[in-house]
């Protein structure tokens, strides 16, 4: 006795207007960090109680539960920690080339830092591999100041 | 605290990607019915409801008010819970603790999602709009990966980041991930309550697109339409009302951890692939459970699982087997229907998706697996005695667990 859909009903269209929001953030990790990058270097803020170092950094340790504001510099190298490879962008449309996106725990930080990593073929990626960031010639202050990351010989 | 047993479940008349026949409280209306059906009980037996959905996903808001009629809660005591994927479970635990705590004897938990009346991917993307719109202020590109942007394909973009650590760490190939797919599948196939239900080879998952390397489209899961409602009994409710033939809840837990994807602005400080919260909850459910050797005591395992990899990361996650080990069950066959440690008979999440009850239909399938109540062609052949049941979600970090028996644990 298999079930079987009795008829339609009626369907309307409705719509959430999030633009109507009004969203406060905090956002004082990723100021920090973008005026670095104008300078090509990267800042995170450190725990003096667990000595995590995060990167953006927030203003509280979410380990410890203490404030936290100790302002450090960390590498813009480091270790790709895992990645996949994007065959379509966020939307699901196809991309032309695939795009090995890695979450990489730069040097002196304990948290990840997202980046593409250009460069490689996306068989020869792998978890553990180093890499560093290629900056813009000309650095804005923008998160986009790290144009990819490369795959460092060492 | 009380002896606490799932006597009777309600399934929607099916579990499909659209149901153009009824609206929401219609369908929720279907599940409360059966379960009521299938216990004998009318709605003045219950004494409480516990209720879950996700927040946003069908674009509403406090369904639990609005549908209290097409529950049967009139007059009662209810409680909505929203807790990501876990919210099944979370819903059910409720009413595990209304029970357990002494303060009613019947208890009726029902959850349900209707996928194709909202957007699951806005649903989604409202967890970090706010953060991922600041990020995108300081130059984050979301389509061309810079500026720490990423996310390829959603929640699948995201999954492919902890499927690749888990793939690194285990041993297990993007083969395996193949195989776990084609055999819950094949699974699905014998469920009536599932959606997908097609008999799955390897190289039909094979063949599917690949979304987010190592995820293919044949790894994800569909978005679905479906309730399910679960009716508990304190013990002396199920020696008044029953043949005995009921599933003892005889462990819980549940844990988080911090979110371990998306997390813009203050960076992500755990591997999604870690989950330590899986194994908080678990060892908390089996100690009340008393079950010293998951692997050996228990007969069977219900994991949440998204997306195909998970089910093996489940099972080392909650301790069924050692890290590493459970592509190597998967390849003895340990993890068919007919085989050590079933996993998924009913085919799991990643054949049915009707969030809200992702979670609630894990530990329903493990009762019904433990009464013999199995419709369909996935009855689990040897006795289930004891029974895993697990659920996951939030961002990426939380967790609940329930173990289900044939017998309550004496105290």
């Amino acid at each position: 006795m298999a079930f079987e859909m009795g008829p339609e009903t009626r369907q309307v269209q409705g719509m959430w207007d999030i633009s109507t929001y009004r969203y406060r953030m905090e956002g004082g990790g990723v100021r920090l960090l973008t005026e670095a990058m104008k300078e090509k270097r990267i800042k995170g803020v450190r725990c003096n109680e667990c000595g995590m170092v995060y990167v953006p950094g927030p203003t509280y340790c979410r380990k410890c539960f203490v404030d936290i504001d100790e302002v450090v510099e960390v590498e813009d190298r480091g270790t790709v920690m895992s990645y996949c490879v994007e065959l379509a962008d966020v939307r699901g449309n196809p991309r032309e080339t695939p795009l090995i996106s890695a979450m990489i725990e730069l040097d002196g930080a304990d948290s990840w830092f997202v980046g593409a990593v250009v460069g490689i073929e996306p068989e020869e990626a792998s978890v553990g591999m180093r890499v560093k960031a290629v900056w813009a010639e000309n650095p804005v202050g923008s998160l986009s100041d790290i144009e990819y990351f490369e795959v460092l010989e060492e | 605290m009380r002896n606490v047993a799932i006597i009777g479940v309600g399934y929607t008349p099916v579990f499909v990607s659209k149901r153009k026949d009824v609206n929401i409280v219609e369908m929720i209306s279907e599940s409360v019915g059966a379960a009521l059906n299938n216990t004998g009980l009318t709605p003045d037996d219950i004494q409480a409801v516990t209720y879950g959905n996700m927040q946003t996903f069908e674009g509403v808001n406090l369904p639990h008010l609005w549908t209290s009629d097409h529950m049967r809660a009139l007059n009662k005591p209810t409680i909505r819970i929203s807790t990501g994927g876990t919210t099944g479970m979370s819903t059910l635990q409720a009413a595990y603790y209304y029970v357990a705590s002494g303060m009613y004897d019947l208890v009726m938990a029902v959850t349900w999602e209707k996928q194709s009346e909202g957007d699951s991917q806005v649903g989604l993307s409202g967890i970090v709009v706010p953060e991922a719109m600041t990020m995108v202020q300081h130059g984050m590109d979301l389509f061309s990966g810079k500026g720490m942007g990423f996310g390829g394909g959603g929640s699948t973009g995201a999954a492919s980041y902890q499927a690749m650590s888990y793939l690194h760490h285990s041993g297990a190939s993007p083969e395996h991930i193949d195989k776990m797919a084609a055999l819950e599948r094949s699974n699905a196939a014998l469920n009536p309550y599932a959606h997908l239900r097609k008999k799955t080879t390897v190289e039909d998952v094979q063949a599917t697109p690949m979304v987010a390397f190592p995820l293919r489209f044949g790894h994800t899961c569909p978005t679905s339409d479906g309730a399910t409602t679960a009716i508990v009994a304190s013990e002396e409710m199920v020696n008044k009302l029953t043949d005995g033939n009921v599933a003892w809840i005889v462990g819980l837990g549940s844990a988080t951890s911090d979110p371990c994807t998306a997390n813009f602005l203050e960076g992500q400080i755990t591997d999604p692939a870690e989950q330590m919260p899986a194994k908080i909850a678990s060892e908390k459910a089996y100690k009340m459970a008393g079950i010293e050797d998951p692997g050996r005591e228990l007969d069977m395992c219900e994991m949440y699982n998204g997306f195909a990899h998970q089910s093996l990361m489940w099972l080392e996650k909650l301790g069924v087997c050692k890290e590493g080990e459970a592509h190597k069950m998967l390849d003895a066959g340990a993890l068919n229907i007919e085989g050590e440690m079933p996993t998924n008979a009913s085919g799991g999440v990643f054949s049915t998706n009707a969030i809200g009850a992702s979670a609630m239909n894990r530990p329903t399938e493990c009762a019904l697996q433990i009464m013999r109540k199995i419709e369909g062609g996935h009855q689990i052949p040897k006795k289930i005695k004891k029974a895993l049941s697990h659920g996951w979600g939030g961002m990426f970090q939380y967790v609940t667990v329930m173990v289900l028996a044939d017998e309550p644990v004496s105290s």
